[in-house]
């Protein structure tokens, strides 16, 4: 039973291709001249304590230290702050990628590209773009962890980010339908508002998963941008950094391609080049383990393909690689408290 | 002269993340207040010291001492939060001077519990049973006359505040209301049974033809001065809030149909008529409100926002 899988963006690398660098939590990785300067401004602009630079000024800053200033913004910056901020995160100033994104021809090239360059464009969390003939759903997954506390505050920034981009690139509101995997806050107004949603019926809370759905059809919509050749410059190697992925992003990029072939943790271990134990303990600083991410992109992946494909119980059981289908129901489950049965498309 | 430089570093070496204390009003413009009623406290214990006889420690009514003592630490506490919450002033005045009246009384009688006066002496009893009344009377004073301040405020607060109070639903942009302070007004007019009209006011487009070229800080005083314009045009009864971005929502109670609508284009027209506001066409959008309404209200809210959008 051969079971069609979406396009996936970032598409996996080829065989042989070098291995795109790795951050993680604590990892000086980020310029504090691109994201954190607009925190900086978004602080002086609400009068709240200014933002300083650690260490003077040119240096470098964790993706934990982005996380703390955010976290000062979200207790003090007023019940707005995640969308403002985002609203001017994209496409931001941090050189090429930005340029490229401003100089995309559509919404999908620039979701193809600010997938491959999230790690200049979107350190905190990695987006990931799923494709079918009719729709596209960008979901937000971890890029090297996030505070529990924090995280729908980030969802909720990146969101807008995009959102906002997309209307200010292309000139007009698009059909964004939303999905957080939070409870609904007890007042919608900032979501309704910020993210353009329209109607409350494309806010969804309690979802599976942090995702944004479109139709195709919006997305190829050509944008009244002036071309050029910051995405040309990329492709052919310059900014490679900007390629970066955070180390949950890695390994969810090595597992998603063949989720039916997952590979045991010693083996992976060796393909990033550490030692099994090593790679345990950096994932519990991130926290999280193997075991929990696998089921994760299985449950996210199977939740794709029964919800908004309609795909069968048993294809989707094998295209993951589970035993039978018996199997695969316990899992689904055990891990979304919904029997696959329950979703219709 | 030294010296304070040297408490302020030892304070500051023994409390490193200590917020500053916040600023007490004067009373009676005395910035001093607090000191001089600690040097009244110490001069009354004077005559008790040099006429009483101390009383043994096994006479001492612990009960008495606690609750005595416990009353006195309270006032002091509530005199602490009044001077640090309220502008000076008459009313300020008197309501400290009423508190003050009372700690001092209270003061007084915890003295008693320490020393024993001779019998012949009448004053120590004066001030027991008079400072404490005298406190109170002021306090009384004080109290009717923040009701007089309190409704000369709500008629300047006007357009931003009726008939209930919740200060963490503050917008801290533009001072208005924010959503959820507007449904709960929705909620209050529904109880009272009236009708009313809801409308909420946007400028279609604000984000990608203001906040982006303007940047935030500009976006920001822009809509703050939206709001503070829209409030000066409101009639009494009439309620403005902020929803969230560049929207605005209005309540009018009591108004419906067209009249309503008239009344809420008129506040459409100031915006669009305003000089130093954005380039855009603010649009409306408006809904009449019946008493009997089962949605809640802020789906109602909801609904009005959905029916700005695509604008």
């Amino acid at each position: 039973m051969a079971l069609e899988l979406p396009a996936l963006y970032p598409p996996p690398p080829a065989p042989g291709a070098p291995a795109a660098a790795r951050y993680e939590l604590d990892s000086p990785c980020l310029a504090w001249t691109d994201q954190a300067v607009l925190l900086a401004e978004f602080a002086r602009s609400r009068e709240l304590a200014p933002l300083q630079p650690p260490g003077g000024g040119a240096g470098l800053i964790s993706p934990r230290q982005l996380l703390a200033l955010l976290e000062g913004l979200r207790a003090e910056g007023g019940p707005d702050a995640a969308f403002v901020i985002g609203r001017h995160w994209l496409p931001g100033h941090y050189g090429l990628p930005s340029q490229a994104l401003q100089e995309a021809p559509d919404l999908l090239t620039a979701l193809q590209l600010l997938c491959r360059h999230a790690g200049r464009l979107c350190p905190l969390l990695t987006p990931r773009l799923l494709l079918d003939e009719q729709e596209l759903v960008l979901v937000w997954t971890e890029a090297c962890g996030l505070p529990p506390g924090l995280r729908g505050f980030v969802v909720d920034l990146h969101m807008s980010a995009v959102s906002a981009l997309a209307d200010w690139l292309g000139g007009q509101a698009l059909p964004w339908r939303y999905s957080f995997n939070r409870t609904a806050p007890r007042d919608l107004a900032q979501h309704m508002v910020h993210l353009q949603a329209g109607e409350p019926g494309r806010l969804r809370f309690g979802c599976q998963a942090d995702a944004m759905r479109l139709p195709l059809e919006a997305a190829r919509r050509p944008w009244p941008t002036r071309p050029g050749r910051a995405a040309a410059a990329l492709a052919a190697g310059a900014d490679t950094g900007s390629q970066a992925r955070g180390l949950i992003a890695a390994l969810h990029d090595r597992l998603l391609p063949a989720l039916d072939r997952a590979p045991a943790l010693d083996e992976l271990a060796a393909e990033l080049g550490m030692s099994p134990a090593t790679l345990k303990r950096r994932l519990a600083q991130h926290g999280t383990h193997y075991q929990a991410e696998l089921d994760q992109l299985r449950a996210l992946m199977a939740l794709y393909l029964l919800h908004l494909r309609g795909q069968p119980n048993e294809a989707v059981a094998q295209a993951l690689g589970f035993f039978d289908s018996a199997n695969f129901r316990r899992f689904f489950k055990r891990w979304t408290g919904l029997l696959p049965s329950a979703l219709a498309r | 002269m030294a010296a304070m430089p040297l408490l302020d570093r030892l304070r500051a070496g023994l409390f490193p993340h200590r917020a500053p204390l916040p600023a007490l009003a004067p009373v009676l413009g005395l910035r001093h207040f607090g000191h001089g009623l600690l040097l009244l406290a110490a001069l009354l214990m004077l005559p008790f010291a040099l006429l009483g006889t101390p009383r043994p420690l096994a006479q001492w009514r612990w009960m008495d001492v606690l609750g005595e003592g416990g009353t006195c630490l309270m006032l002091m506490i509530w005199l602490g939060y009044l001077r640090a919450s309220r502008p000076a002033g008459p009313v300020s005045d008197r309501l400290c001077l009423g508190l003050a009246g009372m700690l001092l009384g209270g003061y007084v009688d915890l003295l008693d519990e320490f020393w024993v006066l001779p019998k012949a002496m009448v004053w120590d009893n004066w001030l027991e049973s008079g400072l404490p009344l005298l406190g109170m009377m002021l306090l009384t004073w004080g109290l009717h006359l923040w009701r007089q301040e309190q409704l000369a405020l709500a008629r300047q607060l006007g357009a931003r505040e009726r008939l209930f109070r919740d200060h963490r639903r503050i917008d801290t942009l533009t001072q208005l209301g924010d959503a959820a302070y507007m449904a709960t007004q929705i909620a209050l007019e529904r109880q009272a049974g009236r009708g009313g009209h809801l409308a909420m006011l946007a400028w279609p487009g604000f984000e990608t033809a203001v906040a982006r070229p303007l940047g935030l800080a500009a976006a920001d005083q822009l809509l703050r001065n939206a709001g503070s314009l829209l409030a000066l045009h409101l009639a009494p009864g009439e309620l403005l809030c902020r929803y969230a971005g560049d929207r605005f929502v209005l309540l009018l109670p009591g108004q419906q149909g067209g009249a309503a609508r008239a009344r809420a284009e008129a506040l459409r027209r100031v915006l669009q008529d305003w000089s130093q506001g954005p380039a855009l066409a603010p649009r409306l959008a408006g809904l009449d409100l019946a008493p009997d309404d089962r949605l809640a209200p802020e789906q109602r809210l909801q609904q009005l926002a959905s029916g700005l959008h695509g604008a």
